[in-house]
C-alpha cells in the first residue's frame, strides 16, 4: 500500500482496510487526510439528510390498495363508475363465483399465476414501455383505452411468456390491484380458471388472442373479467 | 407465506426505509415534491409485488432499485418539459437544516450541482449504506465503474468547497 492508493481508496467511500490500517503509522500525510475525511464524511452525511416529510411513510401506506382483507385496509384511489357497475354484479353472485373457481385448475391460468408469483416483480424492475408502443402492439386484442376504461394502469411492460411474449399489466382497480397478461398471439377456445396460494388466474379469449387475469380477490377477478367482456 | 405476513413484511419496510427512499429521490430528482411522488408511486409498484420477493434480506435494495427505476420512467417522460429533473424550486431552498454550518450549507449546494452519474452512486453509498458491489448491481455496471464515480464525485465536492489553501496543500488545481 502506498499514499496514493490510500487516498485512492479513502476517496472512494470505502473503509479503511487492513492494508490501509498498516500502511497509516508510518505515514503522518495519511493520517492528516484520514482525519480530514472523516470530518468530511459527517458534514457528507449531514448535507445528505434533508428533512423528510412528515407523515411520508403513512401516507404511503394509506395509499396502498386493500389486500385480499379489503374490510381491513382503507384505499386512497378513486373509483371508476364503469368498474363499479361490474363489481357490484359480481358482488351480487358471489356465492355462485367461488363456487366455479373449485376445481378448476387450467394450467395457462396456473401459469399465469406463476408468472405473478415468480417473475412480476423482475418484469416491473425492468422498467415499463412507452404508452404509444402499448397503444400500437395491444390495438388489436385488448386496446389500452379500454383498460383505462375498467382502472388506472400502474404499469405495462412486454414479457416473455410460455412460448411467446405476452404484455404484463399491472391495473388499480378500487379494490385491489390485477395483473393481466395480454398474450395476443394465444387463443383460449374458452374462459379457463386456476386458483392457487390464495390467487385467483381466469383467462378469457379476446378478439385476437387472450388475457389472463390475476388477483388474489377472486370477486375482483371476476369483475374485470367481465368489464373487459362488457 | 400468508397474504397477512408477507403485507405486514411490506408496511414494516416502507416505516423502515420510507426516510432514506425519500432522500435518495430528493438527490436524484433536486425536487422535494417529484421526490414524494416518485417514492409514492415505487412503492405502489413494490406493493404489488412484494409477495414475490423470495429474498427477504434484499427488499432494501430492491426498494432503491425501484426508487432509481420510477425515477428514470419519470424523468423520461417529462423530458419535454423545461425544468424538470435537476431544477431546483423556491420551496427547496427554504428548506435549511439547523444542524448545517455554512460549510454544510456550501457541500449542500456543491451536491446540487453534482451530476446525477456521481450524485446517484453517492447517495446510495452514504445514505443507503450499500457497498461497491451492490451499487454496482444497482446500477448495472461494474465495481470498479462505481468506485471511479465516487472518487470522482467527492474530489468534485472537495474542488467545490474546500478553501483555496487546503487545495493548494493537497496539491490540487481549482
Amino acid at each position: 500500500m502506498n499514499c496514493l492508493d490510500y487516498r485512492r481508496v479513502l476517496l472512494s467511500g470505502i473503509g479503511e482496510s487492513e492494508a490501509m490500517r498498516a500502511h497509516r503509522p508510518a505515514c503522518a500525510s495519511c493520517a492528516e487526510l484520514l482525519k480530514e475525511h472523516a470530518a468530511f464524511e459527517n458534514q457528507l452525511r449531514l448535507a445528505l439528510e434533508v428533512t423528510v416529510p412528515a407523515g411520508l411513510a403513512d401516507r404511503i401506506l394509506e395509499t396502498a390498495p386493500a389486500s385480499g382483507d379489503a374490510a381491513t385496509r382503507r384505499t386512497g384511489f378513486q373509483g371508476r363508475r364503469r368498474f363499479l357497475a361490474a363489481a357490484a354484479a359480481a358482488v351480487g353472485a358471489i356465492g355462485i363465483g367461488l363456487y366455479a373457481w373449485r376445481g378448476r385448475d387450467d394450467p395457462m391460468a396456473m401459469a399465469c399465476i406463476q408468472f405473478v408469483m415468480k417473475d412480476e416483480a423482475k418484469s416491473i424492475m425492468m422498467g415499463a414501455m412507452p404508452r404509444a408502443e402499448a397503444v400500437r402492439m395491444l390495438a388489436s386484442s385488448l386496446p389500452v383505452e379500454r383498460l383505462e376504461q375498467i382502472g388506472q394502469i400502474r404499469h405495462i411492460a412486454p414479457c416473455p411468456f410460455g412460448e411467446g411474449t405476452a404484455y404484463h399489466v399491472i391495473l388499480m382497480v378500487p379494490q385491489d390491484k390485477v395483473t393481466l397478461l395480454v398474450m395476443p398471439d394465444t387463443s383460449m377456445p374458452a374462459r379457463a380458471r386456476a386458483t392457487h396460494d390464495g390467487m385467483y388466474a381466469s383467462v378469457i379469449p379476446l378478439r385476437k388472442g387472450s388475457v389472463g387475469i390475476v388477483g388474489a380477490n377472486a370477486a375482483v377477478v371476476d369483475s374485470v373479467a367481465s368489464a373487459i367482456r362488457a | 407465506m400468508s397474504e397477512a405476513r408477507t403485507d405486514a413484511g411490506f408496511n414494516e419496510a416502507v416505516r423502515a426505509y420510507a426516510g432514506d427512499l425519500f432522500r435518495y429521490a430528493y438527490w436524484l430528482a433536486r425536487n422535494r415534491q417529484q421526490a414524494e411522488d416518485i417514492v409514492q408511486e415505487a412503492l405502489l409498484r413494490g406493493w404489488r409485488a412484494h409477495a414475490a420477493i423470495r429474498d427477504r434480506g434484499a427488499v432494501k435494495s430492491w426498494l432503491f432499485s425501484i426508487v432509481k427505476n420510477e425515477f428514470h420512467r419519470a424523468t423520461a417522460k417529462d423530458a419535454q418539459r423545461a425544468g424538470g429533473a435537476g431544477s431546483i424550486d423556491a420551496a427547496d431552498l427554504e428548506i435549511v437544516d439547523e444542524r448545517a454550518s455554512p460549510f454544510g450549507m456550501e457541500l449542500r449546494d456543491a451536491l446540487m450541482a453534482l451530476p446525477l452519474s456521481y450524485a446517484e452512486p453517492l447517495a446510495l453509498q452514504v445514505l443507503g449504506g450499500f457497498s461497491c458491489a451492490e451499487i454496482a448491481t444497482m446500477l448495472e455496471t461494474t465495481e470498479g465503474a462505481v468506485m471511479t464515480r465516487l472518487t470522482r464525485a467527492r474530489q468534485a465536492l472537495k474542488r467545490l468547497v474546500l478553501p483555496v489553501e487546503v487545495k493548494e496543500r493537497k496539491g490540487e488545481k481549482s
